[in-house]
């Protein structure tokens, strides 16, 4: 490392922490502040209300859904990418990368084209079997599965590569057969990078707002979750509600942080 | 013959590993597969377990054919370069892993696991992580470990080769007596033509893909079939029209003996017990003998002295060919 000039390391330490407290700190700080303006006030508010409630719950369920699903999805994709070689491989390794570009707002009207049931690629067939996914939960854990899609593969893939495929080929010569060597070799020594994916997707789930407020239809009681149920709040002029949900979410993602962080010095030392 | 491999062939995309290799490894003894870097060795063997499968050709294990057998079917034991340990498993359960997934009884697998690392000399390590044992006993373990699912052949693909130059002789000598006691037949991969000679009871030399010489390492020693061979079991140079190791060359003060040349010592190093001298003779060539050091010291060797120099009798010879390009090593 260079070393510098103690004015100069000052100066840098100011400059970052000036800069990440009027960025984040400060409007976190506010936000608080407003949602505890009257005490537990307008917590009691919005969380009398039962639209509120289930708008909590379907956002839980529908993150609960997408990491489950993007848990066994990345670790097989993460799996994929590094220990077979297969053509288009870059192209997939970069298409897993196309939710941190895309606008999530897009992201809802490409599922909206494909999906919908009047005039979708695939929408019509599915709801003549009763399968309804649009403005339904089906295509809501769809949008949050695919914003979260890098989170867990891009944790996973540079753990793998470092471990490299040594324990598992002795695995194979000891005479354990493909799955055992997944579940006794690789998950264990990927164990967690992949428990950081999951806290990182959900963290990202709990949040989601733009692609899933196309999809969902945002309907009151159904499908609005709680993002959602914050903006809906906050147009309303009930801002004490709108601050108190948003708190409870900015909660749960910084419990997300916490444990992410509390895992991190584990995962280096072992 | 334990290990028949027939006319193996392996292409990775443009480059040949192995070019029709066909040999015989016997049952019950310890083999080495020498050569260079990127020789195919390695290749080989992995072949053999399964790892790597061959483009075309045959792998006969016992009598069985295993050419086209998965290689967790093949019932071999693989010692890998750089331990390849079960990171989060202790000492005992990196041993155990073999004989659970074959769903051994517990107090079987107790039993065997405790046997095998008095075996290797682990006991009092059984229940610490591999990350707590120095590279030498990572190796053991990897051994035991090997071993413990009783493996029809063991195949060591450069075992000692991420070790120090003090705990690999160690280690080797430790591997032959290790043999002596679990005569399991063995194929050991190797760079180090020391290891191949102190260790082996049979020799095979690989390079660029193809077989050179298959023989004890005494035979590969004094007789060499070619050249390739001579140059990588050890050093070699040539006197007059003939290549012969430093150390089968006699050096007299006086013309005493048919057929020797006079030379000049042009330089003279001593390293341990062995004195390493270049001589300069008449029609030019430079010629590196190697003698003891009683013996230089007996007759009064330093640089500038005029010597005679003699292939001994018996000594391992080549006619020296042409200069060839010798394969980096």
């Amino acid at each position: 490392m260079v070393k510098l000039p103690a004015p100069a390391k000052w100066a840098l330490r100011i400059i970052v922490v000036g800069y990440v407290f009027l960025l984040v700190g400060w409007p976190m700080i506010t936000l608080v502040q407003n949602a505890f303006s009257d005490g537990l006030g307008n917590f009691q508010a919005a969380f009398s209300d039962p639209d509120v409630v289930h708008a909590m719950i379907v956002t839980i369920e529908i993150s609960l859904w997408a990491v489950a699903i993007n848990t066994v999805f990345g670790v097989g994709m993460a799996l994929l990418l590094v220990r077979y070689e297969f053509p288009g491989k870059r192209a997939l390794s970069a298409l897993i990368d196309l939710p941190m570009a895309v606008s999530p707002v897009v992201i809802g009207l490409a599922l909206l084209l494909v999906y919908n049931g009047r005039t979708g690629w695939f929408g019509p067939t599915l709801e003549a079997h009763g399968f309804q996914v649009i403005f339904n939960s089906p295509g809501m854990i769809m949008a949050t599965c695919f914003v979260s899609l890098p989170l867990v593969v891009r944790e996973v893939v540079p753990v793998l590569t470092e471990i490299g495929d040594d324990q598992e080929q002795a695995a194979t010569s000891l005479g354990a057969n493909a799955f055992q060597t997944l579940r006794r070799i690789t998950l264990p020594a990927i164990k967690w990078a992949v428990v950081y994916g999951v806290v990182l997707t959900l963290a990202r789930s709990l949040g989601e707002f733009g692609a899933v407020k196309i999809v969902s239809g945002n309907l009151i009681g159904q499908t609005q979750t709680a993002s959602q149920a914050v903006e809906q709040e906050y147009n309303n002029f009930s801002q004490g509600e709108a601050y108190a949900i948003s708190f409870v979410l900015v909660l749960l993602a910084v419990l997300c942080i916490v444990v992410v962080s509390l895992l991190r010095p584990k995962e280096s030392s072992s | 013959m334990s290990i028949d491999i027939a006319h193996v062939n392996k292409k990775f995309g443009d480059f040949v590993a192995l070019d029709d290799v066909t040999v015989s490894l016997p049952t019950g003894q310890l083999t080495a597969l020498l050569g260079p870097s990127g020789g195919g060795k390695s290749t080989l063997l992995r072949i053999i377990a399964g790892l790597e499968r061959a483009d075309t050709g045959t792998i006969t294990i016992e009598g069985v054919d295993a050419t086209r057998t998965a290689p967790q079917k093949r019932n071999v034991g693989f010692v890998f370069q750089h331990y390849a340990v079960f990171k989060h498993m202790t000492v005992a359960k990196n041993v155990a892993f073999g004989l659970e997934i074959r769903n051994k009884p517990k107090a079987e697998i107790a039993d065997r696991v405790d046997e095998l690392l008095k075996l290797v000399h682990l006991s009092q390590f059984a229940h610490r992580l591999p990350s707590q044992l120095s590279g030498g006993q990572r190796q053991r373990m990897a051994l035991a470990r090997a071993l413990a699912i009783q493996p029809k052949v063991l195949l060591l693909d450069e075992p000692f080769g991420a070790l120090d130059a003090k705990v690999r002789k160690e280690l080797r000598e430790w591997l032959r007596r290790l043999h002596d006691e679990v005569p399991v037949t063995t194929v050991f991969v190797t760079h180090d033509q020391e290891e191949a000679l102190e260790v082996a009871d049979e020799i095979v030399v690989i390079n660029e893909g193809r077989i050179e010489q298959v023989g004890s390492p005494d035979q590969l020693y004094d007789e060499p079939a070619n050249d390739f061979v001579m140059d990588f079991l050890g050093e070699v140079t040539q006197l007059g029209s003939v290549r012969l190791r430093p150390h089968d060359i006699e050096i007299a003060l006086t013309p005493d003996l048919a057929g020797s040349a006079a030379a000049d010592i042009l330089r003279l190093t001593r390293v341990g017990f062995e004195v390493r001298l270049v001589a300069g003779t008449e029609d030019g060539q430079e010629v590196s003998v190697v003698t003891t050091r009683t013996h230089a010291r007996a007759l009064g060797l330093e640089e500038g002295m005029r010597v005679w120099i003699t292939p001994t009798s018996g000594a391992a010879t080549v006619p020296a060919m042409k200069p060839r390009l010798s394969p980096a090593s």
